[in-house]
């Protein structure tokens, strides 16, 4: 029977932030200087940007209720070519942010059949190599992962 | 929250240019929807265009650094308020990212996107005679 090793996920960075609206720019800085120097190409770095800051948003609106008080926690690892960034609020299974949602649909946003909002969870999956969402008690954390060389969506440039 | 956008409208015949610069997130809802109003209206009684005249509206986005979903939200409210009142909308300035965005969200199927102002307004405007 062959085994597979799995690389041990080596920490990159861990903090915190207020659950106020904006915070989400200070999450996708201090990921991007996270992640800096690891060989991520240019067009994957931004679309992990962009991933980290819509589940920042989305830890602070809908999981944390926007209330300051109440932090979103943010860890970056890597493990082997994975850069993995795990972000959780308080919301519990209550976090309605990740459920199950409606696939937005342009042409009947445009016609007033769909809110022009909940493009979040579409953007954040269209932008990673993969999403994952857990539940621990309060705790509920999206995973995201993207692989430094990976070419998964490289067909969107 | 503060918006970290700012809207400078250029005016030109038939077409309106709306120059944005900064942040397109949820804070520049009243910024957008604003500038909006103004370059297809009359800006004010000696303005160089009349309401119903704008048969185009430019987005330029060469000075905007961040857009989020909150923003894609607002553009879309600006695209189907355009298409109701049978104006066309085109974006300029757009980096590869905020390109794709665009693509995978499909709002470049509906909105043109020219790598450049210059490039969009040359598209629109006649050459003189």
């Amino acid at each position: 029977m062959t085994q597979i090793t799995r690389p041990t996920p080596r920490r990159l960075d861990a903090f915190t932030l207020a659950s106020e609206p904006g915070n989400e720019r200070q999450a996708l800085k201090r990921v991007a200087g996270s992640v800096a120097g690891l060989g991520l190409p240019e067009a994957r770095l931004e679309r992990l940007k962009t991933a980290v800051a819509e589940a920042t948003m989305n830890a602070i609106e809908h999981g944390n209720g926007n209330r300051p008080e109440i932090l979103v926690e943010i860890e970056v690892t890597l493990a082997g070519d994975e850069i993995v960034v795990a972000i959780t609020d308080q919301g519990g299974q209550a976090n309605a942010g990740t459920g199950e949602h409606t696939e937005p649909d342009l042409v009947k946003k445009l016609h007033g059949d769909q809110s022009p909002r909940g493009w979040g969870l579409f953007l954040i999956r269209n932008m990673v190599d993969a999403m994952d969402v857990t539940t621990d008690g309060q705790q509920h954390t999206i995973w995201l992962t993207m692989r430094t060389g990976g070419s998964a969506h490289d067909e969107h440039v | 929250m503060t918006s970290m956008c700012e809207a400078t409208i250029r005016e030109l015949p038939g077409a309106a240019v709306i120059e944005l610069a900064g942040e397109v997130d949820g804070s520049a809802a009243i910024v957008l929807t604003g500038a909006y109003e103004r370059a297809v209206t009359s800006a004010d009684a000696g303005g160089a265009v009349a309401d119903g005249e704008v048969s185009t509206v430019v987005l330029d986005f060469a000075a905007v650094d961040y857009i989020n979903s909150t923003g894609i939200a607002l553009i879309v409210s600006v695209l189907a308020r355009a298409r109701a009142e049978r104006r066309k909308v085109v974006a300029s300035g757009l980096s590869p990212h905020y390109r794709e965005i665009f693509d995978i969200t499909r709002l470049s199927d509906f909105i043109e996107l020219f790598p450049d102002v210059d490039r969009a307004v040359s598209q629109l405007t006649p050459p003189a005679a």
